[in-house]
Parts: structure tokens; sequence; C-alpha cells
């Protein structure tokens, strides 16, 4: 019996194993404790859990509005001007230009904005309609007013606050005595550039055609597509300051109900003063905004929403931008280009294999390097680990540091060469990576070894077809080599087994981010590392539980 | 409904959920201990009839199961047995758990200290893979087997290319005499083949996560199968590539026989590398099973929050993977696991089924 106590007690262990226990705890509380703070520090300002909704449907009802800002138009012209006036007249583009219609004697105002309407059509046909040829009538019924005036734009607005809005966007606007409303008659034409190629995703066989910062040019170039009457788009403002118009875009056969509820919920719950870019829009209504992984898919180009759209996912296009937002996103498809389709199937899958193989080599590349140059250089063939140490005989520095340096030179080159203009550019990446690179090698503070390691690593990188995805790639990649270097190959494989519970918890709008690989759905690998024959593809993705599944008559 | 709220896994996901609790250690251990047990070439036969036995035993427990849909081992033991006796068993359940994740960490830790990270202290390996199965566990039983059907595919490739690599090395001599000394080493065996399924008793919580808890016996015999077959060639490769006598005298004859002979023209020559790798994984996988299990039971138990108990396991777990001094002691404990397999299996589902038959068919009362 005291044996046997005694033996128990020869395994109790020490006091430290009995620290490190604490520790052990103690680590993952704290992680978590700041992972739970972080998310309340910001968790109000989001769409998914905000309070309140202050975007609304373009269509339905108004916000309600404080007292003044709901004053109404009285029809008595020269009060409803001098309203107008102490609203938006101290601005010296807005140009009013009263008149008299030469049969009725009736008085009116036209209101413009400088620069938004061609000023010789205002003039010439607006202005002499207004004063020669409108007939003669009641005037001072807002519904006669309405089937008389000949304008195909034409809207009418009772707020006067509403109505300066409108007016500073753009609206030539027209008021006429008698008439308690104010007419909003032609749509703004502010100056827009030209439908061009996208930049951020050029493809060598494709359409050549990108969104502009104009949402109802957007819109209509979603709609030239093609013929269908179940392209859906629903608008939606948001903004306290400054409102902007959100339109969400859906194929109403195919998209799940459900999933486009919550994506309109998320939307008007939005709550910020004014939405610069989608990007704003993506971060609101994302579902985890500390993970690393973008959630929803920025495109710029048309043909991209539209296959997604018909795959039963939602695009949200914002004013002013030419990028579109698409939701829900899964990780294969930040790897995929619109011209793995158009090629044929053998290339186009060849292509997408090796854009798996490059990113794989932009997350782990260096961390690979460093551990087995510093811990297992037994690993590798015998003669390449003499080569390489080799060449790392003079390099002063551990490989962490050493791959460091690198890394953070070449970062920093490709964020200056975003930013030089276009003749400079090349200059400064040959100067930059092929002089400097030599440079360091010369001097003995790199080995050429790891030149091509990050030359392979930089240029994977590139290949990734979404900018946005490869950014997270190389923010990962530095996280890779620290964990490289602490614990080496085991290091890297926890790193990547870190990556992947991540990833396995992570949404985006309900759909599982690493959908169809795990969950694993065997239908939807035909389009994941392969892209089948387009015979094959009789089916939309399973994983987005469409409304009707066959893509084929 | 679009987003799913419940909690459930997938047939498949079961059987890989299974596949991946048990896939691990056997793998680099059982050539020795079924060589050394049995003395003759004969270990495969054994790993067969281990296996089939295995078979009817998690048989039995997922029939058990069935009979009470949606319920894990923690909460039908208590409502067979009441609350005192299945507490005890529920307690003694969770104790084995616990026990065999800190003998996984371990068995991690010492091979990651002797192949690949000699002279680190042992806690740098242990703690950063505790906090990861945390992170894992943390997420619940989807995120678990959705890991591990990432992880399953790329370990069954990498295995499947080391084996057929490792024929080069394959001599059929080393497996002959079959049978030579008739059926009784073959029988000595099973103690050790056996061992190698410890953990099965994951398939009483687990039918209870089933979307589709009729397909539970396909799921879990066909996790089984591949977990078989893959002991089964592990055996006959390592003691066809490097014979008996040196599998009994090696501590980890699976990584030998790798190290043994090298692939020219391929990137690594050895295959040992991406086979450390994916063994990597697969005790990630192991560990986390049972880390997930002993939570479970916890918090069914006592009818607690699940995140506070993984975070009060995480030091136990840690104290247990620390408690063998030395290398001898672990292997010890490996058999001591494998013996408190055997007496749990006896009283958990042998006790539960027969109670359930007396409560169910005998007396004719509800239960």
């Amino acid at each position: 019996m005291i044996t046997l106590f005694g033996m128990i007690l020869s395994y109790i262990p020490g006091w430290a194993i009995f620290a490190q226990a604490g520790v052990a705890m103690l680590v993952p509380l704290l992680l978590a404790y700041l992972y739970k703070s972080l998310y309340k520090l910001v968790g109000s300002g989001r769409g998914q859990i905000g309070y309140g909704a202050r975007t609304v449907p373009a269509q339905g009802p108004p916000p309600l509005a404080p007292e003044e800002s709901s004053a109404r138009f009285t029809g008595d012209l020269q009060a409803d001007l001098q309203a107008v006036k102490s609203g938006i007249g101290n601005n010296s583009d807005v140009h009013f230009r009263a008149f008299t219609n030469a049969k009725t004697g009736a008085q009116g105002v036209v209101i413009h904005v400088d620069g938004m309407q061609s000023d010789r059509l205002l003039s010439m046909e607006v202005m002499q309609y207004l004063m020669h040829e409108m007939p003669p009538g009641p005037q001072s019924s807002v519904e006669m007013a309405g089937h008389r005036l000949p304008f195909s734009e034409l809207r009418e607005e009772e707020h006067i606050r509403d109505f300066n809005k409108s007016v500073l966007f753009g609206h030539a606007a027209l008021l006429i005595d008698g008439l308690r409303c104010g007419l909003l008659i032609e749509m703004p034409g502010a100056p827009s550039r030209q439908a061009d190629e996208p930049v951020s995703e050029a493809l060598l066989r494709g359409p050549r055609l990108g969104f502009t910062e104009v949402l109802s040019e957007n819109t209509s170039i979603l709609r030239r597509q093609g013929l269908s009457d179940q392209l859906e788009m629903v608008s939606f403002r948001a903004g306290t300051a400054i409102e902007r118009e959100i339109v969400v875009a859906y194929m109403k056969d195919i998209v799940n109900p459900d999933l486009l509820e919550e994506i309109k919920n998320r939307i008007c719950k939005i709550d910020m003063d004014f939405l610069a870019e989608s990007g704003y829009i993506e971060q609101l209504i994302e579902d985890n905004y500390l993970s690393p992984f973008q959630q929803l898919q920025n495109t710029e180009r048309p043909d991209r929403v539209i296959s997604a759209l018909l795959e039963g996912r939602v695009a949200i296009l914002l004013d002013g931008t030419p990028f579109v937002l698409i939701a829900p996103v899964t990780f294969s498809m930040l790897l995929q280009s619109p011209e793995d389709y158009y090629e044929r199937w053998l290339p186009g899958t060849l292509l997408r294999l090796m854009r798996f193989g490059a990113s794989f080599f932009a997350l782990m590349a260096p961390a690979l390097y460093i551990s087995f140059i510093s811990f297992h250089p037994g690993l590798i063939p015998t003669e390449l680990a003499i080569t390489i140490i080799k060449t790392r005989q003079g390099v002063p520095f551990p490989s962490l540091i050493e791959v460091l340096i690198l890394e953070v030179a070449i970062e920093i080159l490709r964020e200056a060469g975003i930013r030089l203009p276009k003749p400079i550019g090349p200059a400064m990446g040959i100067v930059g990576g092929l002089i400097i690179g030599d440079a360091a090698v010369q001097a003995g503070i790199v080995s050429p070894f790891l030149v091509i390691t990050v030359a392979v690593t930089a240029i994977s990188s590139f290949s990734i077809p979404m900018y946005s995805a490869g950014i997270t790639l190389r923010m990962l990649r530095f996280a890779g080599m620290l964990f490289a270097s602490v614990l080496g190959m085991y290091g890297t494989i926890l790193f990547f087994l870190l990556i992947c519970c991540h990833l396995t918890k992570l949404k985006s709008f309900g759909v599982p981010y690493l959908t169809p690989l795990s969950p694993f759905r065997l239908s939807d690998w035909k389009d994941l590392f392969l892209r089948a024959p387009m015979a094959l593809m009789k089916r939309r993705p399973k994983m987005m539980k469409t409304k009707q599944s066959k893509r084929r008559s | 409904m679009f987003i799913r709220t419940d909690d459930k896994i997938t047939a498949t996901q079961t059987a890989i959920f299974l596949n991946n609790t048990l896939l691990g250690a056997g793998v680099l251990t059982l050539p020795r201990s079924v060589s050394k047990s049995v003395g003759t070439p004969d270990g495969w036969i054994s790993t067969l009839l281990g296996g089939a036995i295995v078979m009817l035993v998690v048989l039995l427990m997922v029939k058990i199961s069935q009979q009470f849909p949606g319920k894990t081992v923690f909460q039908y033991s208590r409502l067979l047995t009441g609350r005192f006796i299945g507490g005890i068993l529920s307690m003694l359940l969770i104790l084995y758990f616990i026990t065999i994740a800190g003998f996984e960490i371990r068995t991690l830790a010492e091979v990651t200290l002797f192949f690949l990270l000699e002279g680190t202290p042992i806690w740098a390996v242990i703690l950063p893979f505790l906090w990861l199965s945390t992170y894992l566990v943390y997420g619940g039983i989807n995120s678990i087997a959705r890991v591990y059907t990432i992880v399953f595919p790329i370990s069954i490739m990498i295995l499947l290319i080391s084996f057929v690599l490792s024929l080069r090395m394959f001599d059929i001599d080393n497996l002959r005499p079959v049978l030579g000394k008739g059926w009784s080493p073959v029988f000595a065996g099973l103690k050790s083949t056996v061992l190698v399924f410890t953990g099965c008793e994951v398939t009483m919580t687990l039918v209870a996560f089933m979307d589709d808890p009729k397909k539970a016996v396909k799921a879990m015999l066909g996790g089984l199968a591949i977990l078989m077959s893959i002991y089964f060639l592990t055996i006959i490769i390592v003691i066809g590539g490097i014979s008996i006598d040196s599998a009994i005298t090696s501590t980890w004859p699976t990584i030998d026989l790798l190290r043994s002979f090298e692939v020219p023209g391929f990137f690594f020559e050895r295959l040992e590398f991406p086979f450390m790798v994916i063994w990597l994984m697969q005790m990630f996988c192991n560990f986390s099973s049972f880390f997930f299990q002993s939570t479970l039971g916890l918090s069914q138990i006592f009818k607690l929050k699940v995140h506070p108990i993984i975070y009060a396991l995480v030091p136990l777990l840690f104290i247990s993977a620390m408690l063998p001094k030395s290398l001898g002691d672990l292997f010890a404990l490996g058999d001591t696991i494998g013996k408190m397999g055997l007496v749990l299996f006896l009283l958990v589902p042998v006790l539960l089924s027969v109670v359930w038959l007396i409560r169910v068919k005998g007396l004719k009362q509800h239960v």
C-alpha cells in the first residue's frame, strides 16, 4: 500500500509543470477575452448586429424627418421660391430662371445646377416648351401638370428639403405658380468616364468591359448582358450625411429567398454618414471582421457578376464606384478567373490547378525555407542542402531576419510600384528587383537561394486573380514565417492547421467558406480544382441552395 | 433553411471523424508492438482479426446508441442505470478520454522532439498544439468534422504514396511462413492489435450528432474498414520491408522503414518528411477528438456550458501529458489504456445493453 502510494507520489510532477499548466490555461483565456472585447468594441457599428434601420428601400416611405425639414410646398410661387432660396440659394452654381408662359401667363421658375445638365438642351428645348408651347389649362392641379408636361423624367416632390437635395444632385427642377409641389424634370447628366477595360482584372480572352462610377450605367451594363425578365434590382439608400444609392441585384427565380432576405437585412442596418466605396459596405455587413479573409468578393467585371448571379449569388452595386460586391463568397472563388470558362476545359483546369499551387507557395514558401534551412537541413536532399549552406556561409543573420529583409523590401517595392506613374513603374521594378536583389547577394546580406524563394513567392502571389485575396495571403505569409522561425517544420504544420481551423469556422452569409471542400459536396467539385467540360456543368452549385438547380432546360 | 443552425454531421463526416480519431500513434508503433506479441510474421492476420472484433464491438455500441436518438452515452447511461451509476460510468469514460488525449499529445511531443526539434523544451511543443486544438474544439463538432475532411484525403494520399514507394524494400520472404507456428501467436497478437483501435468508444457519442442516425452502422463500419485497411497495409509493408527482427528492436519502425531508402529524382529523396507532416496532422485530429469528447461529457454530466469546460480542461490535459516520466512509461501507459479500454467496453456498452434488454424486453417497463 505504501509503495503504491509512493509510486503515485513520484508521478506527481514538479511545480514547473503546474506553472506551465497555468500558462496553458491563461493564454487561450486571454486570447478569447481579447477576441470578444474586440468584437464588442466594433460590433455596434456593424450591419449584422447593429440596431435600428438607417438604410431605407428607395421606393419605401421617406424617413421621418425633423420639423423644419418636413416643410411642404404651399403653391404660392413667391413663398416657395423664397423657401428654396433660403435653403440652397447661397450656392454660386445654382441658377434660378424665372419665366412667364406666353399663352397663359402662368409664372414659373426653372432651377438647375451648373454642369449637371446640357445647357443647350435646357435652354432650347425645355425653356421653349415652357414659355411658348405649354398648353393653357388648369395648371394648379398636380395631376394635370403631370399629364401635360411632355418630359419622360418627371417626378413630384412635396417636401422642400428633398427637393433641394435633388436639385443639388443635378436634377433640373421646375416650380409653377399654383402647384403644391416641385417638379424634377431632367435626370442629372454629371460628367462620367467611358466604360473601359478593368485595370485590376485584365483578361486575355473575354469582354473588354468594366463597370464605371455611375450606378445607372452599371445597372444598364448588367441588363445589357442579355434578355431576361428574372434579373431583379432593388435599390436602397444609405448614408446619414450624404445619401447614396445601393442596388441589390439577383436572379429572381434562382436565388435562395432566405439568403436574399439576410443580405437585405444587413444592408438595411448600415449606419454610416457616407459610403465612399463598396469596401465600406463590405466591411459593414461581413460576418467576421477579425478574419484576414474577405467574405465578399469585389469585381469590376460584369461577366463575373452575371455568372455569379446565375449561381444563385447576390450582387451589391454602389453608386460612385466601379467595384461590385458579390455575396456569399467561398475560398475557391478567389482563385478562379472568368477566363477558366472561356478557354477550353483542359487549359482552364491546368491554369486553375497552377493557381492553387501558386497560392500555396505564396503562403508557405518563406516559412518552408526558414524551417528547412534553420531547423531541418537533413530533410532536403543532401546535395541541395550542401549547396544552399555553402551560399549562405557569408550571411551574418539567422534565416528569419534574412527572409524578413528581402520580403519587406519586396513588399515596399510592390507598394511603391502601385503609386508610381505608369512609365516609371517598370523601371523601378528593374532597379528594385534586379539591382537590389543582386547587390544584396553580392554584399552577402542574403543568400542567392533566398532570392529565388522570395521571387517565386512574389510572382506566385501575382498570379492570384483577386487582388484582395492576394493581400490576405501576403499578410498571412509573415505569420507563417514567425511560426516557422519558432518551431520549424512543426510550427509550419501548426500554422497550416490553424488556417484550416479558421477557414472551416468562417462563414460568408451562412455558407461555409471552404465549401465544397469541407463540408464535402462532391457534385460541386466539378468547379473546384477542375473546371469540368461545359457539358458536365448541368447543375448550379449545391452550396447555394438555389430555387432551381438545373442550368439547362 | 439557408443558414444551418443545428450542430449535426453527415454520414461521410462521421466515418471520417471516426477514422481520424483512431488513426494516429498506431501507424508508427503497431508493427513493433504486434511483432513483439506475435513473434512470427503473422501480425497482419492479428490485425484483420482485431479489426473484425472491434467492428463487432462498435456495432454493439451503435445499436445501443440508436435506441436513444439525439442522446450521447453520457445522457442515456443515466437514463438506463440511474443518476449515480450512470454518472460514474460517464466519469470513467471521460477519465479514459483524457488519459488517451494526454497519451496522444505526449507521443506526438516525443516523436517531434526526436525527429524534428531536438533540444527544444517539451512544453514548447505541447503548448502551441494544445492551444490550437482548443481553438478548434471551441468551434464545436461541425468545425472539427470539417477540418478532418480536409486532413483526411491528404493523409490517405501521402500514406498510400509512401507505401507504394516503400515497395522497393518489400520482400515477401519477410512475411513467410504464414501461420508457421499455428494460430496461437495470432491470438497472442490480438492484445496489441485491438489496442490500436482504443478510443472507438467515441462511437457512442458520435451517433447522437448524426443528421441521419439510421446510416450510423454503415458510417461507423466504413470508417473502421478504412482504418483497418490502413493498419493492415502498414503491417504488411513494414514487416515485409524491414523484417520482423528489426521491427521489434526499433522504436518507430515505420519511420525507420521510410528512412531506409531514397527515392532519386524526388524533391525530398526520403519520404520520412511528408510522412511526418501527415502524421502530425493526424495526431492533431486524434487529440482534438478526445479533447472534444471529454468536454462534451463533462458539460453533459454537470449540465454546464461547454466553453468554460474547454478552458478548464487545457491545464488538465497538459498535466496528464506530462505525467509519464520516460518513453518506457509512455508505452506502459499505452498498454494500460488498452486494458482500460477492455474494462470500459465490458462496463459501458455491454452493461448498458444488458440493462436495456432487461428494462425493455424483460420487464416491459417504460424507460
